[in-house]
């Protein structure tokens, strides 16, 4: 049983994409007020990498999709995403879209979702195959989705992410009828952007276009805590998220056992290890305990406003998820109850209606 | 039988039609670049594991919504409604385990099927006609009195499997399920990016299928595209070839022979009453097993494996010759049975049962299989064994299925199971990908499929022809004595005799 970085076949090249090639989620971009480089925010997601970490990551993107590549273990791990996201809303339903031709609101595919930091789309493509091509039809999974936004500030991986989707005749016409996007853009972009449909600027709600679920897999543990804060950064993503919705994500903790496997053994020489040395930042994993303290600190930071700051009713209907999952070589990813502090786990948030 | 309804009849489309009710739209350009239909999944071959497979997929909520096509060179329809009387039975005859049946009733199929026309037994007798060793397969010594007796196997004709498995099909509605009967795939190639206009299909498989008989070559074919395009489709599997997977294996250079017989009154009252007994006799001096396998009303199915030259002796005999050669199969020492194989025939009509008369005489009696007494006009007939092994089983958006992957020596009866199982893993691996986003015809999806199914296959197909091997030495030697020493060590030692009968039951 070894809980492992799902990208401990990738890391140098992931690394490389991670620090290099995601820039946005350092504070400058995530903080508009710290920015000096919010207005070329797409010119330096490409211009910040070196001649060296581009080779590095055109290696990766071209294998980003195949199934034996260095991604092999993430997409392994996909369709746990996927049950987890069915067991948050097994527990507790946002409310959607009302659907006039569907009076059963649970059974519809209503959901509206954000994926941040896509990549090459395995998470965001799979969903959205799941979006029912006649929008009044009942939900194919119990993951609902109606719409997909998927974004990634690399322009490379959105580049492979579009062109992957192409190749599947459903999901490329989702991407015609606009219900599955991907946008080379940052979380902060979104935030940004005013929805047309906002009412008038007085209103307590927010003007910029808010989600059902929003998803984070493999992101909160790639920032850089000497530049931001992932509480910041959280409280970015729960401010995308609509009343009653999820943020769901998956990151890996901080922890003895997982020091030993993904920095002792993982690392270790050939022909013991599988991952490069200095792949992993252990001080960067988060642990379950951490996480929560900061999305409650996030919640109540989303729901400050200009006029008002948002105190601890903003923690109001929180629900609060975790999960452990373990990857057993030859069987794959399990999802093991109570080991959240092996390793690799997945949490979620639902913010209260 | 119920007529066929129209409801029923209107996936039956053959592609002439088809072209005919298009033939307004899309007409111009180069038919080649013309966008193909696209299908979820598109199964070659409408034997019992391609038709096994569909209506596994129609019968699961998750997976009914698929689209999907079947592509057969036979008529579906003359399949559909086949029909025989109910004293007759047709020579192509399967042995079902219970694990078989079972997923047949999970799919909802089983109920489809004539069960007039199937035969459960309880017991297998297993012997060597060199030494005499034996195996005795008794389901009923291991359970209470109390209990139903246990199967060993449900002997099964595949008509009524195909039949039913198109009933059930039928029964699921039209709607998303396109049957090309009569249609033979023209060939199957990559398709092409359509760039602004619609998808990349540049690796999605796309075949043109074209119907079958004289004047339909004119027609110009339907194009299909497909997400996941399944081999059923036979040794030869076209489908194979086109993911460019090779195959190994080896001929066996013996043929099965196979007849529907009518059996005589057993001496021998069984208990329970109903009880049904198979016998498999080795003949390794006749090139392999002769295996007689009960059908209902006093028939019984017989397959006997023997070499080309033994096959086109036997079936060049006349009736009572053959039943004598038969009768004497099961009872004759090998020296008896290698003379009378050599015999003239036809010179006197009733030699064989003569010799066979005076021989049974003089041979010592232990084992009594029933006597046939008859053999059903135009069932003898004969067909050539083999064993392959595909190298794998799935490529990007192929996988095989059947016999396309795998075909076994036929003298554990395993052959047909191990495509239903094939059919069984591989419709939860789709019912798995699509509750899970996944892309059904993705090697990530598919390797699901292959890990579950290789190795079981490629075991018992192994195990087949060691034991064709073993039992194809003849005259007494080392491997004589081994195999019977296994043979009776097998019939002794409870716990190995019951871990291989778990392994003929499927579980």
């Amino acid at each position: 049983m070894t809980p492992l970085r799902p990208q401990r076949l990738a890391q140098s090249a992931l690394r490389a994409s991670r620090t290099a090639s995601r820039p946005s989620y350092r504070p400058t971009c995530l903080l508009p007020s710290t920015t000096s480089s919010t207005n070329n925010r797409r010119a330096h997601s490409t211009s910040s990498v070196s001649a060296d970490e581009v080779s590095h990551f055109s290696g990766l993107a071209s294998s980003w999709w195949d199934p034996m590549g260095p991604s092999r273990i993430l997409h392994l791990m996909n369709p746990l995403r996927h049950e987890f996201i069915a067991s948050c809303l097994a527990d507790s339903s946002p409310a959607g879209a009302a659907n006039a031709q569907n009076s059963k609101p649970e059974s519809s595919a209503n959901l509206d979702y954000l994926d941040i930091g896509c990549g090459g789309g395995i998470f965001a493509e799979s969903l959205a195959r799941t979006i029912p091509l006649d929008p009044s039809a009942s939900a194919p999974t119990p993951t609902r989705a109606a719409s997909m936004t998927a974004i990634d500030p690399t322009t490379t991986l959105i580049e492979i992410a579009r062109d992957h989707a192409r190749r599947d005749p459903t999901v490329d016409a989702h991407m015609r009828s606009g219900r599955f996007q991907y946008l080379n853009t940052t979380l902060e972009d979104v935030l940004s952007t005013s929805t047309s449909d906002s009412t008038s600027p007085s209103s307590p709600q927010p003007q910029h276009r808010q989600f059902d679920m929003v998803t984070l897999f493999e992101v909160i543990e790639h920032i850089d805590p000497t530049t931001t804060t992932p509480q910041a950064f959280l409280a970015n993503c729960l401010r995308a998220l609509k009343p009653g919705g999820w943020l769901i994500g998956s990151t890996i903790s901080r922890t003895f056992p997982s020091w030993i496997l993904n920095q002792v053994i993982a690392e270790a020489p050939w022909p013991i290890g599988v991952v490069p040395r200095g792949t992993h930042e252990w001080s960067k994993f988060v642990n379950p305990s951490e996480l929560y303290s900061w999305a409650q600190e996030g919640l109540m930071r989303a729901a400050d406003t200009n006029v008002s700051r948002g105190g601890p009713s903003a923690l109001d209907g929180m629900q609060w998820k975790c999960a452990g999952a373990v990857y057993v070589p030859g069987l794959g990813w399990k999802m093991v109850p109570g080991s959240e502090d092996w390793g690799n786990y997945f949490w979620a948030v639902k913010k209260g209606n | 039988m119920r007529p066929i309804s129209r409801a029923a009849l209107r996936p039956y489309v053959c592609p002439s039609c088809r072209h005919g009710v298009g033939a307004g739209r899309r007409r111009f350009g180069t038919t080649g670049s013309q966008a193909p239909e696209i299908y979820d999944v598109v199964c070659v071959g409408g034997g019992p594991a391609g038709l096994g497979l569909l209506a596994a997929l129609r019968a699961s909520p998750v997976t009914s919504k698929l689209k999907v096509a079947l592509v057969e060179s036979q008529d579906l329809r003359k399949a559909r409604s086949w029909n025989l009387d109910s004293s007759q039975f047709s020579n192509r005859v399967s042995s079902l385990t219970p694990s078989s049946v079972e997923f047949l009733r999970n799919i909802g199929a089983w109920e489809h099927l004539d069960t007039e026309r199937v035969q459960d037994y309880q017991d297998m007798q297993v012997w060597d006609g060199e030494t005499g060793s034996r195996i005795s397969f008794d389901w009923s010594m291991e359970t209470s009195p109390f209990e139903e007796m246990r199967t060993v196997a449900t002997m099964t004709e595949n008509a009524n499997l195909v039949r039913g498995l198109l009933s059930r099909i039928e029964a699921s509605g039209d709607e998303n399920l396109t049957l090309f009967s009569n249609t033979t795939v023209a060939s199957i190639e990559n398709g092409s990016d359509l760039q602004t206009e619609g998808p990349d299909l540049s690796a999605w498989p796309v075949l043109s299928v074209a119907p079958t008989g004289a004047g339909m070559q004119s027609q110009s074919p339907s194009r299909i595209a497909a997400r996941l395009l399944i081999g059923a489709d036979g040794i030869n599997s076209p489908v194979r070839s086109f993911a460019d997977i090779s195959t190994q294996g080896w001929d066996y250079n013996r043929h099965g022979v196979v007849a529907t017989l009518a059996l005589g009154e057993s001496d021998k009252p069984t208990f329970p009453a109903n009880a049904r007994t198979a016998y498999q006799r080795f003949l390794p001096s006749l090139g392999g097993p002769i295996a007689l396998l009960p059908l209902p009303n006093n028939h019984a199915t017989l397959v006997w494996s023997t070499t080309p030259e033994n096959a086109a002796y036997l079936k060049s005999l006349p009736t009572p010759a053959f039943l004598a050669m038969v009768n004497a199969a099961f009872r004759l020492s090998m020296t008896d049975l290698k003379y009378m194989i050599s015999m003239e025939r036809s010179s006197d009509q009733f030699s064989h049962e003569d010799e066979l008369i005076w021989r049974l005489q003089h041979t010592p009696q232990e084992l009594q299989p029933p006597s046939a007494i008859g053999v059903q006009e135009g069932t003898v007939a004969s067909f050539p064994l083999r064993f392959r092994h595909a190298s794998q089983y799935i490529s990007p958006r192929v996988a095989l299925v059947g016999d396309a992957a795998h075909v076994i020596h036929p003298l554990a009866g395993q052959g047909l199971n191990l495509g239903l199982a094939d059919v069984a893993a591989l419709s939860r691996t789709i019912e798995y990908a699509v509750a899970h986003g996944m892309d059904i015809g993705d090697l990530l999806t598919l390797e699901r499929y292959s890990s579950e199914r290789y190795l079981p296959n490629a075991k018992i197909g192994g195990a087949c022809d060691l034991l064709h091997k073993m039992y194809t030495i003849p005259g007494q030697g080392p491997i004589t004595w081994a195999r019977s020493l296994g043979l009776d060590v097998i019939d002794r030692l409870p716990f190995v005799k019951s871990f291989l009968m778990k392994n003929a039951e499927g579980y």
